[in-house]
């Protein structure tokens, strides 16, 4: 990532949480994420958010326990709801559903696109923020798009238009009787060239029968950001934290009072038990 | 029951009633007039506040039925509509599912005080197998209530554990398919479950409570030196027959557990508002997903609360093909708990007179118990990565062997006890309780 590209009002919403790499694993290759793992919350962001949500993620998506008159907490009137983000319903009251049937969706993705309601609650935010800027070029696939983050899954990179077009730098380390002689070997240049990657990267350790014989494949995956989008890399990476923090939203629209009323909670409860404490040692006194 | 009583009560309608049903009777035997020795420390605040949260789990759980829609096809749309559409439904719902988690929290180290003090031994051993009930009874409970979100671990896991049944050697498949009405977990498993959990079982647990409390009002209250009050001298300032080591249970022991009440519900709320998911250990991320029969998730666990009993069942090895043996391990680590009052053959009660083989047993269990829990909840993918430091150990298998110790170990804690406990080098027990001053005096627990 590089910071000095870009000077925007927008990106003093972003703070940096983690510009250090974190590694995570689920199942699949080892992931390294490089880059913005959160980003500020305020309703101007979630604002953004939801725009890039309606425009681009309900085509497909639904969000179906989702009511449009729950946007009013993110501070927009019913009038600016309904004239900018309602493109499939005329009642407010309405919860956010697919402009695709559902029927197509499942003949052209494979599967039905899944709800977003509370997407960002059982697949993390972090996950999600990386996951959407985790799509490259991969002409092996159907759509034409890859994931770092869920590989070989079928939503194409619908933002492509504004990120342009990433690919993929892809090495392969296994015994070749020249440069590398043991599977250690292999696999210690693997590992040395994920951790210099620095853009999104995986690590896949693939084990390949050949004539009875197993074959050692590490292959690492780096991520080349594309030059070509509306957006900078800078530009986007705000975008997808908007989208991301909007998605928070979405999974739990009242988190924010919750933890309002949680504060005024435990403000109430230190008092009693301030008071507690008195009645109990006032009671106690003659107890030897 | 309480015996007539002249009423305390200067309101003719309270005497009124008085003379029909005791109400100063029952305030009485049960609250001013129940005398608990003094020296009770902080373990005995678990008890009232495992009261607490049932209240509290019976009420949110009302609540919660008013809207929630036992049916595969609405139940996990109907938890997202009380999270979103029903005012302050996110409240009751957390509250719910916090509640749980705490509920096995507070009732572990109320567990965890009786084994400490010895207060499963004689005269109390009643009491304790009420306990054990009503321990067994919070499992099922909770295990019936974690399908009803309906998600992908309230689906999957209830299919793990139903599938436990179906390893009873001859009648197993028969008897999975009666317990969940259908081939697979379904609507019909969803219907029956949803019985249990608001009706069967809270009824029960309702009773096994009042049991347990009898039980204990009968004989009286132990404490942290394992000394009987009522052997000891009478009369205090209350009354000239009470034991001159009890107080009232009103109003010292209800101001004093006032002071826990709160302490409790700031921890409780911390939780609720500030991080209902506990890091995915109270609400699982997978959960958030509506459960689909089709889609088996890459690592089902339970949730916290079972998984040291979970991962017993994940080290013992299938034997002649069958997973019934860890089956049994499972069951039996929960059953031997009845057996605890028969097993202990010291002299002394408490754990502040035990010698150095009952401490150190003590310790063994907890620590392999802790273990057992921590090893349940990693997914049996990074399982090699427990226990570095022993690369002497295969590394796939380095967890199963920790677990499998730690499994002969809590065994152990319980088969051998008769041995240890009678062994055991113990400390004189005072004639009367410490307090105050002269705890000082007295070398305490485990330290």
């Amino acid at each position: 990532m590089k910071l000095n590209k870009l000077v925007s009002s927008a990106f003093a919403a972003l703070a940096l949480a983690a510009v250090a790499p974190t590694a995570m694993a689920a199942g699949g290759p080892e992931v390294k994420i490089v880059g913005p793992t959160a980003s500020r919350v305020d309703a101007e962001s979630l604002q953004r958010g939801a725009r890039l949500f309606v425009n681009h993620c309900l085509n497909c998506h639904s969000a179906q326990y989702m009511r449009y008159n729950r946007l009013t907490d993110i501070k927009l009137t019913p009038e600016q709801i309904k004239q900018n983000l309602m493109f499939t319903t005329d009642k407010i009251g309405d919860t956010m559903k697919a402009s695709i049937n559902p029927k197509d969706a499942k003949e052209w993705f494979g599967a039905v696109p899944p709800d977003l309601s509370v997407m960002a609650r059982s697949y993390t935010t972090e996950r999600l923020a990386a996951y959407m800027r985790g799509f490259y070029r991969d002409d092996k696939r159907e759509t034409g798009w890859n994931n770092m983050i869920s590989p070989n899954i079928g939503m194409p990179h619908v933002l492509a238009e504004m990120s342009g077009v990433p690919t993929v730098r892809e090495q392969v380390f296994k015994v070749d009787g020249k440069d590398i002689k043991t599977k250690g070997e292999a696999e210690g240049q693997a590992r040395a060239a994920f951790i210099a990657a620095d853009t999104m990267s995986s690590f896949e350790h693939h084990v390949e029968k050949k004539d009875g014989k197993e074959e050692h494949h590490y292959i690492v995956r780096s991520i080349v950001p594309a030059t070509d989008g509306k957006l900078t890399p800078t530009q986007y990476d705000v975008a997808i934290a908007d989208l991301v923090n909007f998605m928070d939203f979405v999974a739990e629209p009242h988190k924010a009072k919750r933890v309002q009323i949680g504060i005024l909670v435990m403000f109430l409860l230190s008092i009693l038990l301030a008071a507690a404490v008195w009645l109990k040692k006032e009671y106690w006194k003659d107890v030897t | 029951m309480a015996s007539k009583q002249p009423s305390m009560f200067t309101n003719p309608v309270m005497r009124w009633v008085d003379e029909r049903f005791p109400v100063t009777g029952l305030m009485k035997e049960h609250l001013t007039e129940y005398y608990a020795p003094k020296n009770f420390n902080f373990w005995y605040y678990f008890g009232s506040l495992a009261m607490l949260v049932l209240v509290l789990q019976i009420v949110t759980g009302i609540f919660l039925t008013m809207n929630y829609k036992p049916d595969a096809n609405y139940a996990f749309g109907s938890v997202e509509y009380i999270m979103r559409d029903v005012d302050y439904g996110w409240l009751i719902r957390y509250m719910h599912s916090t509640g749980a988690s705490m509920f096995f929290v507070v009732v572990y180290l109320h567990m965890c005080r009786g084994l400490m003090y010895g207060s499963y031994r004689k005269p109390r051993e009643l009491i304790w197998i009420f306990g054990c009930l009503i321990y067994l009874c919070l499992m099922a409970e909770a295990f019936f209530g974690y399908l009803l979100p309906w998600g992908q671990m309230s689906f999957w896991g209830a299919q793990v554990i139903v599938n436990l049944f179906a390893a009873v050697p001859f009648i197993g498949p028969d008897l999975a398919v009666w317990i969940r009405g259908d081939y697979a977990v379904g609507d019909a498993t969803l219907n029956r479950f949803f019985a249990f959990h608001v009706i069967a079982l809270p009824l029960v647990l309702l009773g096994l409570v009042a049991a347990h409390i009898i039980a204990l009002h009968e004989v009286g209250s132990n404490n942290p030196d394992g000394v009987e009050i009522k052997q000891g001298p009478k009369g205090n300032r209350w009354s000239k027959d009470a034991p001159a080591d009890g107080i009232p249970f009103h109003p010292y022991y209800t101001v004093k557990d006032i002071v826990g009440v709160v302490v409790f519900l700031m921890i409780f709320s911390a939780i609720v508002f500030f991080a209902p998911e506990m890091g995915g250990y109270f609400l699982e991320y997978n959960n958030f997903v509506p459960a689909d029969p089709l889609k088996t998730p890459d690592h089902i666990a339970p949730v916290w609360y079972f998984t040291p009993f979970y991962s017993i069942l994940r080290a013992v090895p299938p034997m002649f093909g069958s997973q019934f043996p860890g089956v049994i391990a499972m069951g039996l680590s929960t059953l031997i708990f009845f057996a605890l009052p028969w097993l202990d053959r010291s002299t002394v009660r408490s754990i502040r007179y035990r010698g150095t083989q009952w401490k150190t047993w003590f310790t063994i269990f907890i620590a392999c118990f802790l273990i057992l829990g921590y090893l349940g909840v990693k997914p049996t993918t990074v399982w090699g990565q427990f226990g570095e430091w022993a690369s002497f150990l295969d590394t796939k298998d380095r967890a199963t062997w920790v677990a499998r110790l730690c499994t002969v170990l809590y065994f152990a804690f319980f088969f051998l006890m008769p041995w240890y406990s009678a062994a055991d080098k113990t400390k004189p027990v005072p004639s009367r309780v410490t307090y105050g001053d002269d705890v000082k005096a007295v070398p305490a627990a485990g330290e």
